[in-house]
């Protein structure tokens, strides 16, 4: 295995006094695909910008290359490269804004033709959209310029942060196949931070879930919400927004904790009820079958009340179970095997 | 309201017929507004940027002093500047009253107030994302500087021009500083002063549009100049 791109040790970090971040250990692989998953408030945005040297940690070293960067480290600045969430553009033509980076870095001889590429990359053709000014784009338009920015620079790692939250189905596409040939050519690192569950699972060589500022797992773990209620002798449940309970078969450690259930622990069919699972039964919709890019498994989300489940399927099963969307499945989990985060 | 008409036929007149002592007060006033202008700017802008760009304990109450010396009234400023740069005074040696740079050292006690506190509220309504958008494209800290100065461009020009627009129309700092010396200190402000103090109305209405005129011209090239960038 390579020298991780980047190496993470006991980091932590505080806003007024608030931990929002404290990772032990994580590494990332030169030229993987990470994907990070994780709730609004989770930290992620927190995470990219550390470690696109944007803040320095409250605590903690980032390990770039094998080498402890900060901000402005001359060892990474010109190699690390950040499109934030918000898509932001500085106030001067959109040509100005791509070959902002290039400028910044000297690259003075053949910007015209790079700036030409990344905006091509993005599906905006320069002779319609350079000589815009920044407040002449749609939305839409203004992300892919910014990332056009990022990739006109050809960035050893290229962190982005919920890169297609705010815009449309047609941009969406547009950036991620752009920034995936990118990487791909480049050879770059790639981490992702988005709650594209599918596009995730399809690109990543790695998936990790951050609640709460800790990372942990690999990003395919059912992450359940409290509040949980007592329900009778050791059972504790919590229910779901369709009538259904998930039942538990020890108590919480506190009411509102937050459950965690392995997709390998769930059985999912459509063949009749299963007794051997006492109340670890509940029933779903298939909502999306999706290709593994690293296991070549099918993840399938299946929707009970709301609350999206996830579980790992090989090809055979799903023609057995004859899995398709909007299919209605059971899922078998054994209480005993919920664990707390 | 004669003398009114009589001021803008006779401002015409200066002008066209190239008046040796208008020229010598719009030369004077000129050059004195630049001097002072240019050392405001030079020593306002990266303090005000200092200012709205960074968070420090003390940061409000600062704030605050430097909001208020952007009402410092221009004859408390001609009397301390008066009374460092007499003879008697702690720079006296350097020989400056009565001149130029004198007055100068006042405007620029005048205007710097304006800069820091408007290239502040510039750079702080600075959208919060800039600085991210920058330091991402690899910058070190001067480019951050020099790119976030430039994104507060129109702020930080408006912030010149008030300050531009106080020093050319004060009084106080010219007349004690300067001492409205013919052909050597007297400004276009300490002029009118003069001649309606000697009941020359149309005289005094000529030069204030002489001065207004210089004002339109230079917020002419302002606006041109932010049009371009």
């Amino acid at each position: 295995m390579d020298r991780p791109i980047y190496e993470v040790r006991s980091l932590k970090h505080s806003y007024a006094e608030k931990t929002i971040l404290a990772i032990e250990h994580f590494n990332v692989q030169p030229a993987s695909i990470v994907g990070i998953i994780g709730p609004n408030g989770s930290g992620k945005s927190t995470l990219l910008r550390l470690l696109g040297l944007i803040e320095r940690p409250t605590r903690g070293k980032i390990h770039f290359n094998g080498r402890e960067v900060e901000p402005f480290s001359n060892e990474a600045r010109f190699r690390i490269t950040l499109l934030p969430q918000e898509p932001f553009l500085m106030k001067r033509s959109v040509f100005n804004n791509v070959s902002y980076g290039l400028k910044l870095r000297g690259n003075g001889s053949n910007i015209n033709t790079r700036v030409n590429e990344a905006l091509a990359l993005v599906g905006l053709p320069s002779r319609d959209f350079a000589r815009r000014p920044w407040y002449a784009l749609s939305g839409g338009e203004t992300q892919r310029v910014a990332l056009a920015a990022r990739l006109a620079l050809k960035p050893k790692v290229l962190l982005l942060d919920e890169p297609t939250a705010s815009v449309d189905a047609a941009s969406a596409q547009l950036i991620k196949e752009a920034s995936l040939r990118a990487c791909q050519e480049l050879g770059a690192t790639l981490i992702i931070a988005s709650h594209d569950w599918d596009w995730l699972y399809e690109v990543c060589d790695e998936v990790r879930h951050l609640f709460k500022g800790r990372l942990f797992g690999t990003g395919k773990e059912n992450v359940i919400f409290g509040p949980w209620h007592h329900h009778k002798g050791k059972l504790w449940q919590k229910e779901l927004a369709d009538g259904q309970r998930i039942r538990l078969s020890e108590p919480p450690p506190q009411p509102d904790a937050v459950a965690i259930i392995e997709p390998t622990s769930i059985i999912g069919t459509t063949e009749t009820k299963r007794d051997d699972y006492g109340p670890g039964i509940l029933e779903g919709i298939v909502a999306r079958l999706t290709l593994e890019k690293t296991s070549d498994e099918i993840a399938a989300t299946i929707l009970i009340g709301n609350l999206p489940f996830t579980l790992k399927f090989s090809r055979q099963q799903v023609q057995a179970e004859n899995l398709y969307p909007g299919q209605r499945i059971k899922l078998y989990y054994s209480p005993d095997s919920v664990k707390w985060l | 309201m004669g003398f009114i008409l009589e001021g803008f036929l006779q401002a015409l007149h200066l002008l066209a017929s190239g008046n040796p002592e208008t020229f010598s007060a719009i030369g004077a006033t000129v050059r004195v507004s630049s001097y002072s202008i240019g050392a405001s700017l030079i020593m306002g802008i990266p303090l005000g940027f200092c200012l709205g760009y960074f968070d420090f304990s003390g940061k409000r109450p600062l704030r605050t002093v430097v909001d208020t010396l952007m009402a410092l009234p221009t004859v408390f400023i001609g009397l301390l500047v008066y009374a460092f740069l007499t003879h008697r005074g702690p720079l006296g040696n350097f020989g400056l009253l009565f001149t130029l740079p004198g007055i100068a050292i006042g405007q620029t006690i005048l205007a710097l107030p304006i800069v820091i506190g408007l290239s502040a509220t510039a750079v702080e309504s600075l959208d919060r994302k800039l600085r991210i958008t920058i330091m991402s494209m690899g910058a070190n800290r001067r480019q951050l500087f020099i790119s976030s100065l430039w994104e507060a461009r129109h702020g930080l020009l408006a912030g010149a021009i008030a300050a531009y627009g106080r020093v050319m129309t004060e009084v106080g700092i010219s007349m004690m500083v300067g001492g409205n010396i013919k052909w050597h200190t007297r400004t276009i402000t300490t002029a009118i002063a003069l001649e309606t103090n000697k009941g020359q109305f149309g005289m005094g209405v000529a030069l204030g549009l002489v001065l207004l005129a210089i004002a339109f011209c230079v917020n002419i090239s302002v606006s041109f100049l932010r049009r371009r960038v």
